[in-house]
């Protein structure tokens, strides 16, 4: 029980009841870009988009892999992975980006499984009613929404065609994709068709934690939890998809392409930036037999494999990990080289989405300079459209 | 250490936090069983305000509205690491008013 007093409070300071903003204010006085927002229409707006004979046949979205949730969202049956809320409208996420103090953002589409969906045509169609749907009615309603396009990555000439019928839109900035659930690594030959279209466009790849469930993988078929699908399972995978792009020659046949991470953590990136370094310098020589350089009859890479990730990769922030020990933070940052490669994103509306207070309040690791390109500086180099 | 009135107990909503402003902190309230808690309004995983938190566990748990970090709400302690700890605060009962200590 509380403790009792009996001596009059009438003579007692209030304290003041308020609202408090969670949201750093100096946040409120930066540009911040966020580079990872779902956006989630109704699927009875999806639909409504849908080519025939889709549109008479899906009446739900077709979910091609388990529904796994975090434990909030057990709790609030129906939401989903959503569990900040749905962004469903162009209106509803211009209040979002002013709850959190966001200038711009880049969505990225909520139904975010489609390359899990063991059918092309369904993938393809799907893509093509939200990216109408973006264009229809979201874009309209304000410069400040960007997205990612959606495409069937799953079948390289339905994604290229896609990218060609949408992709002059101007607040298309990239073109999403996941790393978790297609079977051959992003990195592969067989989908230069997407990158030729999208060399036309100058889009950023997005590559992005999907599925949760690296369908290929009987490792993660034996996992269990929560944490080890979407906790671990990620950074294993990002670093594959990252390192088949480099020393497949992706960025050799395509030098401009610009890549960016997201969801696959960063703690890796000076341990695969050193090992593949090492590894070529030893052990180069099954690279003359990929089918890039195969065709280019060349038999070495253009650069040191950890230049790649330098001039072509990026990483976007969430979720961000933060050593205690301050000095580890500041090494691991510096290690990472953050303060060029790392793009600032939430997440909202998913479990482990990051509001921007971290990049502001961690001055000892993240000086002010540093904390302008996170928030916008390294976003606004990386998209040549915004 | 100072004491603050907060109001009158019945005006705090069962089970719901709110935040209050005493001198230079913030400080979640929360009614729930028919005691009085207060913790530190800033989650320390990430800044939430947990004055938007949940309370689950019987009322016994304040769960963080960022991450769902849930904190044991008479000693502050997260529930799988008590090393990890919100400040807690004293309140006493006057009557019908609830006084923050801080």
């Amino acid at each position: 029980m509380n403790e009792s007093r009996h001596t009059g409070y009438a003579e007692l300071e209030r304290a003041e009841a308020i609202k408090p903003d969670p949201i750093d204010p100096r946040i409120r006085t930066m540009e911040v870009i966020d580079t990872d927002f779902h956006f989630t229409p109704p699927w009875d707006t999806i639909r409504g988009y849908l080519k025939e004979p889709f549109k008479s046949l899906l009446f739900h979205f077709p979910v091609g892999g388990l529904e796994y949730n975090p434990e909030p969202a057990n709790e609030k049956p129906g939401v989903g992975q959503d569990t900040h809320g749905t962004a469903a409208t162009g209106a509803d996420v211009i209040a979002i980006l002013d709850q959190f103090g966001t200038d711009i953002v880049v969505l990225n589409p909520g139904y975010n499984r489609p390359q899990s969906i063991f059918n092309e045509p369904v993938i393809a169609a799907i893509a093509a009613a939200h990216n109408d749907y973006l264009i229809e009615e979201v874009f309209p309603v304000s410069d400040r929404i960007k997205a990612n396009l959606m495409i069937c990555h799953r079948d390289p000439q339905m994604g290229a065609d896609e990218i060609r019928r949408v992709g002059h839109h101007r607040q298309f900035v990239g073109v999403y994709s996941s790393f978790s659930s297609l079977y051959e690594p992003l990195g592969n030959a067989k989908y230069d068709p997407i990158l030729d279209a999208m060399r036309d466009f100058d889009l950023v790849l997005t590559a992005h934690s999907e599925g949760f469930f690296p369908h290929f993988s009987p490792l993660w078929t034996g996992a269990r939890t929560w944490i080890e699908l979407f906790g671990n399972a990620p950074a294993g995978n990002a670093m594959a998809h990252l390192a088949a792009m480099i020393v497949q020659g992706m960025f050799d046949k395509y030098p401009a392409q610009k890549v960016i991470f997201q969801e696959g953590g960063y703690w890796w990136i000076p341990d695969l930036m050193l090992r593949l370094d090492d590894f070529y310098l030893g052990a180069a020589g099954d690279i003359a037999l990929v089918e890039r350089k195969l065709a280019a009859g060349e038999r070495k890479l253009h650069k040191m494999p950890s230049q790649y990730i330098l001039d072509n990769v990026r990483f976007s922030t969430q979720p961000i990990t933060m050593p205690k020990n301050r000095k580890h933070f500041a090494w691991l940052l510096e290690l990472c080289h953050a303060a060029d490669l790392f793009c600032f994103s939430s997440d909202w509306p998913h479990q482990t989405m990051d509001p921007a207070n971290w990049v502001v309040e961690n001055p000892d690791c993240i000086p002010e300079d540093m904390q302008r390109k996170l928030l916008s500086g390294n976003a606004r180099k990386l998209y040549a459209r915004l | 250490m100072k004491e603050y009135l907060l109001g009158k107990i019945a005006d705090l909503p069962e089970g719901k936090g709110r935040a209050f402003v005493a001198g230079n902190k913030t400080v979640a309230v929360f009614r729930s069983n028919g005691k009085i808690y207060a913790v530190a309004n800033r989650c320390i995983h990430k800044g939430a305000s947990l004055c938007d938190g949940v309370l689950s566990n019987d009322g016994k748990v304040l769960r963080c509205p960022w991450h769902n970090w849930p904190f044991d709400l008479e000693t502050g302690g997260h529930c799988l690491d008590p090393s990890e700890r919100l400040r807690t605060y004293q309140v006493k009962i006057d009557g019908d008013a609830a006084i923050l200590c801080v």
